[in-house]
C-alpha cells in the first residue's frame, strides 16, 4: 500500500507508536493481522481534515498535532475511594461497577454481583489473548478512522453480554479512569450484547483521578449489538477539566422490536467527537437519542449522528441541546438515512443550542437521504440566546442576573436530560451539569 | 414613600416617548390606583418603576423612600421591596414553581440581610400563603406558571408577593381574568399584605377591584401622564362617564 503521502507530526507519531507497541499489545494470530490492516487502513486517509464531509467542522488533522504515547500500565495505586472522589454524584449511583484504568480493565476496583447467568462480562484483552475465531466478526472493518486507529491500539475493554431475557435490575456502570501523570493516549474497545428479551442499563462515565496529566487522549468505542425485543439504555458523560482530546464511536444495531435509548453528557474537553452510528436491522424498533453538550473558552465539541433505517416500521429521536459560552464552538451534525425497504418509518431530529456569548459558534448540519415514500421525517435547529423577558421577570423577584442566568439555563438542558429514564442516573446527570453551569 | 417626579420614559429601541411627565406620590401605608385607556402607559410605568431596560428614562426620577432608584437593576430593587405583579406573568418550562419561589425568597433575604429558610421553614411558609390564595400543591409542582389558566397565573403573583413580602406592591392588571371567587380571595392576600410600612400601587380597569381594594387615591393615567387625582368614587364617575374627557375622544 502506498503511504508515501505526506504525513502530518501526528500522523507519524501514529505510525511509529504502532510499531513500537504492537508486539505488546494483546492479541496475536489473527488479531494482530487485524491490528495491522486497520493501520494501514488509517494510514491510507491519515488523519481527516475538513475536507472530509463528515469532519467538515472538525478538522482533526489540523488538531492534532501532536499524539502523545499509549498510556503505560497502571501503577495500580489507584483505590475504590479515588475512583469514587472522580465520579462524584455518578459514584452514588446503585450500580454494578466495572473499571478500567488508563484503558486497562482491573478487576479489583470493579465489583459485579449479577449472576454468571444474568450478565456475561469478560476483559477484552484476555478474549483477545484467547483470540477465538468468532471474535473477530465483532470487530467492523470500515468504520472510519478513528475506529480504525481504535482497532490497531485497542489495548482492553469490557466484553459484556446480558443473557437471553435477563435484566441485572440495576445499572452497569463501566468507568473509564485516567490516572497517568503523564499525557497518554488510550484506546478502548468495549463489545456490548443484549440478548433477546434482555434489558441493560449501561453508564459509561469518563472521568480523570487527581493529578492526572493534562492534554490526554481517548479513544473509545462501544458497540452495541441489541437481539429482538431487547432493550438497552445507553448513557455517556464526560466532564473533563484536563483539557482532553475525547474520541467517542457508538456502533449500535438494533433487532427486531428492539429500543435503545441513548445519551450523552459531554462538558468542557478541549476536543470532543462523538460519533453515534446506529443501524435499524429489524423491525418494529425504536431509538431515542439525546444529549447536552456544555462548552466555554475554545473548547470544541462535535456530536455526529448516522441513523440508518434499513427495514420498515422504524422509530427514530433525537434531541441535541447545547450549551456554548465564550469562544466555544458546538457542532451537531445529524443524518437519517430512509433506506428504500424502509416504509413507515417514523423519524425526528432536533438540535438547539444556547449561546451565552456573541463570540460562541453552533454550526448544525441535519440531513435527511430518504429512498422511502410513506415516511414521516422531520428535522429542526435552533439557535437561541436567554430570553430577555424571562430573564426580567427572573430578576424582579429578586433573582440576580447569574443565578437567573443559571436557572435558565438549566430548565434549557432539562427537557434532555429528563430523557433518561433511570430515576438516579438521571439526577446524577443533571448534578454534573448543574455542577459545570454554575462554575460559569 | 414612592415619589415620582417628572417622569419621562421612552422605548429603548425606537425611542417612542410613553411617559410624559408623570407626577405621582404614594405614602406609605397608602393604596393608590391607577385607571386608564388602553395603551395609555400603565403597564410602561409598571415596568420602569420594576426596572425593565427596554425602557430609558429620559428626564425625572423616581424615589423609594428617599432614595433614587433608577440606576438600579431589578434585583437590586426587589431587594429594596419593589414587587411589580406582572399583567401577563411569564412561563418558564423547566424551573419548578418551589424552586423559582426559593430561589427569589433566598436572594432577596440575602440582601435584606436575614437568614436563608431551612427546607422545612419553606416549605410551611409558602404552604400556609399558598393554601390561603388556594393554589394547590399540585400547581406549586409544576414549572412555574406553564400551562396555567390565566387566573391562575395571577393568583402565582400574589403567592410569590406574599412569600417575597415587598414594600412597594404594583399590581398590574391582577383582576383582569380572575373569576369573582378568585377577585375575592386574591384581594384578600393583598389586603392582608396593607400595613403601615407598605405602600400599593394597583393598576385596574375595573371599579370592582376596589370594592375589595379599597384605594386611598385614584389616578387618571392618559397619554402617558396623570391626568387627574381623586378619591374612591373617582372611580365609580370613571364607570359612568368614560375616559373621553382626557382622551379628547367621545368614549
Ligand atoms: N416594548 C415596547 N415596544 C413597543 N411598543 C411598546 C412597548 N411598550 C409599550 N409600548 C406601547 O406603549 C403604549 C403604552 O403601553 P402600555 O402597555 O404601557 O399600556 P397600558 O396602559 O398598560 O395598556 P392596557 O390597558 O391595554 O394594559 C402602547 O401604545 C404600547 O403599544
Ligand atoms: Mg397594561
Amino acid at each position: 500500500m502506498n503511504v508515501t503521502t505526506l504525513r502530518t507530526k501526528a500522523e507519524s507519531q501514529i505510525r511509529e507508536q504502532f510499531d513500537a507497541a504492537s508486539a505488546s499489545l494483546p492479541g496475536t494470530g489473527w488479531v494482530s493481522a487485524l491490528r495491522a490492516r486497520a493501520m494501514d487502513t488509517f494510514a491510507a486517509e491519515g488523519l481527516p481534515s475538513r475536507r472530509v464531509e463528515e469532519w467538515k467542522y472538525t478538522d482533526l488533522r489540523d488538531r492534532l498535532r501532536e499524539v502523545p504515547a499509549p498510556a503505560a500500565a497502571s501503577p495500580g495505586s489507584v483505590t475504590v475511594a479515588d475512583i469514587d472522589a472522580a465520579l462524584g454524584p455518578v459514584g452514588a449511583i446503585d450500580a454494578e461497577r466495572i473499571v478500567l484504568v488508563d484503558g486497562v480493565y482491573r478487576a479489583d476496583l470493579s465489583k459485579v454481583t449479577a449472576e454468571a447467568t444474568v450478565i456475561e462480562l469478560m476483559s477484552l484483552a484476555a478474549m483477545l489473548t484467547k483470540a477465538p475465531a468468532w471474535l473477530e466478526g465483532k470487530f467492523a472493518s470500515d468504520g472510519g478512522p478513528v475506529v480504525s486507529l481504535n482497532t490497531a491500539f485497542m489495548s482492553d475493554g469490557v466484553m459484556l453480554k446480558v443473557r437471553k431475557g435477563q435484566d441485572p435490575g440495576r445499572p452497569v456502570l463501566l468507568v473509564h479512569a485516567r490516572t497517568s501523570a503523564e499525557p497518554s493516549a488510550i484506546a478502548v474497545r468495549n463489545v456490548i450484547s443484549v440478548e433477546v428479551g434482555g434489558k441493560l442499563t449501561l453508564v459509561e462515565a469518563h472521568v480523570a483521578l487527581d493529578g492526572a496529566a493534562r492534554g490526554a487522549l481517548a479513544n473509545v468505542v462501544t458497540d452495541v449489538t441489541l437481539a429482538d425485543g431487547a432493550a438497552c439504555d445507553h448513557i455517556k458523560c464526560l466532564v473533563d477539566t484536563t483539557s482532553s482530546t475525547h474520541l467517542a464511536t457508538w456502533n449500535t444495531k438494533l433487532g427486531k422490536d428492539a429500543s435503545y435509548s441513548g445519551f450523552q453528557l459531554t462538558a468542557s474537553p478541549a476536543l470532543a467527537r462523538n460519533d453515534i452510528n446506529i443501524m435499524f436491522a429489524g423491525e418494529g424498533s425504536k431509538l431515542d437519542l439525546s444529549g447536552v453538550f456544555l462548552a466555554r473558552g475554545s473548547e470544541h465539541i462535535d456530536t455526529t449522528l448516522v441513523v440508518d433505517h434499513a427495514v420498515p416500521h422504524c422509530e427514530s429521536r433525537e434531541l441535541f441541546k447545547g450549551v456554548l459560552a465564550d469562544r466555544a464552538h458546538g457542532i451537531f451534525q445529524g443524518k437519517i438515512i430512509v433506506r428504500p425497504d424502509a416504509q413507515k418509518t417514523d423519524g425526528k431530529q432536533m438540535s438547539q443550542a444556547l449561546m451565552l456569548s456573541p463570540d460562541a459558534q453552533f454550526s448544525s448540519k441535519p440531513e435527511l437521504e430518504i429512498y422511502a415514500d410513506d415516511v414521516v421525517c422531520g428535522h429542526g435547529a435552533t439557535c437561541t440566546e436567554i430570553d430577555a423577558d424571562l430573564l426580567f421577570y427572573c430578576r424582579s423577584r429578586g433573582i440576580p442576573s447569574d443565578v437567573a442566568r443559571a436557572m435558565l439555563t438549566e430548565s434549557f438542558i432539562g427537557e434532555a436530560v429528563e430523557k433518561i429514564e433511570n430515576e438516579d442516573v438521571r439526577e446524577a446527570i443533571g448534578t454534573l451539569a448543574i455542577g459545570w453551569l454554575r462554575d460559569e | 414613600m414612592l415619589e415620582i417626579k417628572n417622569l419621562h420614559a421612552r422605548i429603548a429601541d425606537d425611542g417612542t416617548e410613553i411617559l410624559r411627565g408623570i407626577d405621582l406620590v404614594v405614602p406609605r401605608g397608602e393604596v393608590h390606583a391607577i385607571m386608564g385607556p388602553n395603551g395609555s402607559g400603565k403597564s410602561t410605568l409598571a415596568y420602569v418603576l420594576a426596572g425593565r431596560d427596554d425602557y430609558e428614562i429620559t428626564e425625572g426620577d423616581i424615589l423609594w423612600n428617599g432614595e433614587s432608584i433608577i440606576e438600579m437593576e431589578p434585583d437590586e430593587r426587589a431587594a429594596k421591596g419593589v414587587f411589580l405583579a406582572f399583567q401577563y406573568p411569564m412561563e418558564i418550562p423547566g424551573v419548578a414553581t418551589m424552586t423559582f419561589l426559593r430561589a427569589a425568597l433566598n436572594s432577596v433575604r440575602k440582601k435584606r440581610e436575614l437568614k436563608e429558610l431551612t427546607t422545612p421553614e419553606f416549605l410551611k411558609l409558602v404552604r400556609a400563603k399558598a393554601a390561603e390564595l388556594g393554589v394547590s400543591d399540585e400547581m406549586l409542582k409544576r414549572p412555574l406558571n406553564v400551562g396555567f389558566s390565566g387566573g391562575e397565573k395571577k393568583r402565582m403573583e400574589i403567592l410569590q408577593m406574599a412569600v417575597l413580602e415587598p414594600t412597594l406592591c404594583v399590581l398590574d392588571e391582577t383582576d383582569s381574568g380572575l373569576d369573582i371567587d378568585a377577585i375575592r380571595i386574591v384581594s384578600e392576600g393583598t389586603t392582608k399584605l396593607r400595613g403601615p410600612d407598605r405602600a400599593m400601587l394597583v393598576i385596574t380597569h375595573y371599579q370592582r377591584l376596589l370594592n375589595y381594594i379599597v384605594p386611598d387615591k385614584v389616578h387618571v393615567l392618559a397619554k402617558g401622564r396623570i391626568q387627574k387625582t381623586g378619591g374612591k368614587e373617582l372611580a365609580l364617575e370613571l364607570e359612568k362617564s368614560g375616559y373621553a374627557d382626557f382622551t379628547g375622544k367621545a368614549a
